[in-house]
């Protein structure tokens, strides 16, 4: 071999040495930028009115006075699209309008009544006002356009009758002009079918703003509130205006997705303009102002969507099963590694352990989390008292299994690589077995072992599958206990909205949040032990 | 009932027994075992005080090979005894089964007799503690223990339940100044001890050593990995330290041998060869072998 090539060989190794930090280093950044990145719209992003609503509501934060100012400001915006959807809808469903119909007649005999009107011209009275509402019924349940005219003209020439003169039965007629407007416009064959249409457009607005003021009835938590963020506005924004459709562009083809505007449903009635106002004045409906929600750590959610709120108990949870599994598994573990090394001789027992340490390993999680739910559940359930079930005992106890190996083998390298001549030291001066490993090769083994432990944190903190069945639930707060009612957990979380069907759709936010948050968990986890590793070894240096 | 018949507690017994008679009372014994010596030096090789290490045909296997095969000698109180010879000759050995260090090392196995100030080492029932802390032993690297330079010379006393301050505080000062330390650390004694050079780590373990008050201090190679200088002063605190203390080294270094020690045993293959007062072993040697060694024809 010429000395050129030699150079050349080394040259080759350098740079491709160097060129897998680098690809190292990218790949690290592409995976993780984007988490980082899309996580942090959990924490800094554009919150509407609502956000605040729902702060000061769930939280208890903010300025009341500035957010019932802002409420009043919003609501008025508000109000221009609500009076055009609230009028469409009359003419949409005839049961509100049958009701009103008869509210109406009701409070027409109220004011007869209180004007002392004598009996028999009252009945006269009432007699001639409750045809004008048979009419007005009739009109709105036919489906015959025709006879619903007849009876609206009906209505509308009884108009300068003096029994309705200044009383409730005056709205009629705009009653009847409302509805003879849409009878003439839309026809009464379509009414059905903009019925459909026009409920989508009430729900994502509904959405959008929430439950209207003075509106009671809230099925759902996650509907209490509206969209508490402009992004998510926005996202709904665009699914009121436009429409997909399936479309066979080709017989025999397959069909197309294509979007059209969803106003085209709706054209020639007075809702185009709702769709005018919306995609104009949104910004005047909900005021959507930069926002840094830092309490997202902190601030709890009992949504099963995790819609409102943020993280808190989940990181508490993380940092219970985590902090506990290390308690159980690291005291353990060192043993073991001790006994393996200094008590154990090599014989085929000692081979089997070994070869049993190794692989437990690299056993799947979830095997871990089925064992645990077999043994681990019942056992802190005789233990404690409890009806068996999820706890964060049992969870760390899974937990503490899975790291267990890992920081056996861990520490038996740790507890090898001390020099011999340590324990040799120590012998000689008198010590014991036990007090020269506790004294002298512990301490030395130490930024070793924990270096083990920094690797089987992470994995506890991270891990889903032991936690499934043990320990992890998908609602609730703070746990009130280690031994029954298991807790949050953010690796659960984020898996639980990751399955959930429709709600990891609709709070992408948080579910890259919860993601950010673990990988900032376990970051700050990991520096806290680099640093007492490192303070360990310089004490250990003497620096 | 003993399966083994090693361990059965009457033939324990019965070496305890004779061998103080051998060492001490049965002088045609120890004739006979000095006539491979140079008689001359016979007189003055047995001091004027009892010897203090008495090893009977002493050996120690590692399985079946022999480590060291038939020892017999006496080492004598408040004086330097090198043990000089080529590697893997057991001096090594030898000189660790005296505080039996050898029992790191899996399979061994001793025969014969050793004896430290009237201890039989190979005992079963003897309290190892005890015994290492009779017989300091002072290694071929120094390794200092990776803590402060005052915890490790507390390290032993607190073995002993030392614990009262001002008591640890005296011994501290009082091993680092027999060490010829304590002037270079007495200021930074919460250093860590690793922070020193080669040479003073080396006084520090001998210090250590000497804080558990032993009567022997085994030194193996001390001064291999140090430099001239730093050899210089182990040296001359080793002649210091002949006063008070029985001291043992193993050196591969027969200048050295010859300048501090008194007594001077040669190992060769596992056997003793010759064991004799160092002037006579570098001038006139009765045994080939070992002329050939200390002229460097052979080795």
């Amino acid at each position: 071999m010429t000395i050129g090539f030699r150079q050349k060989l080394d040259a080759l190794f350098t740079s491709i040495s160097g060129l897998s930090v680098i690809l190292m280093t990218a790949a690290l950044v592409l995976v993780l930028g984007p988490i980082l990145l899309k996580g942090a719209s959990a924490v800094v992003f554009r919150g509407t009115v609502e956000f605040r609503q729902m702060q000061l509501e769930l939280f208890g934060r903010g300025n009341v006075l500035d957010i019932q100012a802002e409420t009043t400001e919003v609501e008025a915006a508000r109000n221009e699209v609500y009076s055009i959807i609230d009028h469409f809808k009359k003419g949409i469903d005839a049961d509100v309008q049958i009701k009103q119909a008869r509210d109406i007649y009701r409070e027409y005999g109220r004011q007869l009544r209180l004007r002392q009107i004598p009996s028999d011209k009252f009945t006269a009275w009432r007699q001639k006002v409750r045809k004008l509402r048979d009419a007005l019924e009739t009109a709105y349940t036919t489906s015959d356009e025709k006879e619903a005219l007849e009876q609206l003209d009906f209505v509308l020439s009884q108009q300068n009758i003096p029994e309705v003169d200044d009383t409730a039965a005056g709205q009629y007629f705009q009653m009847a002009r409302d509805y003879r407007k849409i009878v003439t416009e839309v026809g009464l064959d379509h009414k059905e079918e903009y019925a459909d249409k026009f409920k989508q457009v009430e729900e994502i607005i509904k959405d959008i703003f929430g439950p209207r003021p003075g509106e009671s009835t809230i099925l759902m938590a996650s509907e209490q509130f509206g969209m508490t963020r402009w992004d998510r506005t926005l996202f709904h924004l665009n699914r009121l205006l436009w429409v997909e459709e399936w479309v066979e562009k080709k017989p025999g083809e397959p069909l197309v997705k294509v979007q059209r505007p969803r106003v085209e449903q709706f054209a020639g009635t007075e809702m185009v303009k709702v769709f005018d106002l919306m995609e104009d004045n949104l910004q005047a409906m909900q005021h959507p102002k930069l926002t840094i929600y830092w309490q997202y750590f902190f601030d709890g959610d009992k949504t099963t969507g995790h819609f409102f709120g943020g993280v808190g108990p989940e990181i508490l949870g993380t940092l219970l099963l985590t902090i506990l599994s290390m308690l159980f598994a690291f005291p353990l573990g060192v043993i073991s590694a001790a006994y393996l090394i200094e008590c154990a001789g090599d014989n085929l027992v000692i081979r089997i352990i070994r070869t049993c340490i190794n692989t437990l390993a690299g056993v799947p999680s979830i095997v871990f989390g089925l064992f645990g739910l077999a043994f681990w559940v019942p056992m802190i359930s005789t233990i404690s008292g409890n009806p068996a079930g999820s706890s964060i005992m049992a969870g760390s106890l899974t937990l503490a299994m899975l790291i267990l190996p890992i920081i056996i083998r861990a520490s038996e390298e740790a507890i090898r690589s001390v020099p011999h001549t340590y324990k040799e030291a120590s012998l000689s001066l008198g010590a014991s077995k036990l007090r020269t490993f506790v004294t002298v090769q512990f301490p030395a083994a130490l930024p070793g072992i924990l270096t083990g432990v920094i690797l089987s944190m992470s994995r506890a903190a991270g891990e889903t599958a032991p936690i499934l069945f043990t320990a992890a639930v998908a609602v609730g707060g703070v746990p009130d206990s280690l031994f029954h009612g298991g807790t949050l957990a953010l690796p659960y979380s984020a898996y639980n909205l990751a399955v959930g069907d429709v709600t990891g759709a609709r709070v992408p936010h948080n579910q890259f949040g919860m993601v950010m948050t673990l990988v900032l968990l376990v970051l700050l986890l990991n520096i806290v032990a680099i640093v007492i590793r490192s303070r360990v070894s310089k004490k250990l240096l003497g620096h | 009932m003993n399966i083994d018949p090693e361990i059965n507690p009457e033939e324990t017994d019965m070496t305890q027994t004779q061998i103080p008679q051998l060492a001490k009372n049965n002088s045609s014994v120890r004739l006979a075992q000095m006539q491979m010596f140079s008689a001359d030096s016979y007189a003055t090789l047995v001091a004027a005080e009892p010897a203090i290490i008495t090893s009977h045909n002493f050996s120690l296997f590692y399985g079946d090979k022999a480590g060291v095969k038939d020892v017999t000698m006496d080492i004598y109180p408040r004086s330097v005894t090198a043990i000089i010879g080529p590697s893997g000759c057991g001096k090594s050995t030898f000189l660790r089964s005296i505080n039996r260090m050898n029992d790191l090392i899996p399979h061994t196995r001793a025969e014969g007799g050793l004896m430290v100030n009237g201890i039989n080492v190979y005992d079963k029932q003897i309290n190892l503690v005890n015994l290492r802390q009779q017989v300091g032993m002072v290694f071929q690297k120094p390794n200092p223990f990776p803590k402060s330079i005052y915890d490790n010379i507390a390290y032993g006393p607190r073995l002993q339940s030392v614990k009262r301050r001002s008591d640890l505080d005296n011994m501290v000062e009082q091993c680092l100044r027999s060490a010829a330390l304590w002037d270079e650390v007495k200021d930074d004694l919460k250093k860590s001890a690793l922070a020193l050079s080669g040479g003073q780590q080396q006084r520090l373990c001998i210090a250590r050593a000497l804080a558990t008050k032993p009567k022997v201090l085994l030194m193996d190679e001390p001064c291999s990995a140090l430099d001239p200088v730093a050899t210089g002063r182990i040296e001359e605190l080793m002649t210091q330290l002949k006063d008070t203390y029985t001291i043992v080294i193993v050196t591969h270094n027969m200048q050295q041998a010859a300048r501090v020690s008194e007594r001077t045993a040669f190992f060769c293959l596992g056997e003793l060869i010759e064991y004799d007062l160092t002037r006579t072993i570098f001038t006139n040697p009765s045994i080939k072998q070992t002329e050939d060694y200390v002229t460097g024809r052979f080795g």
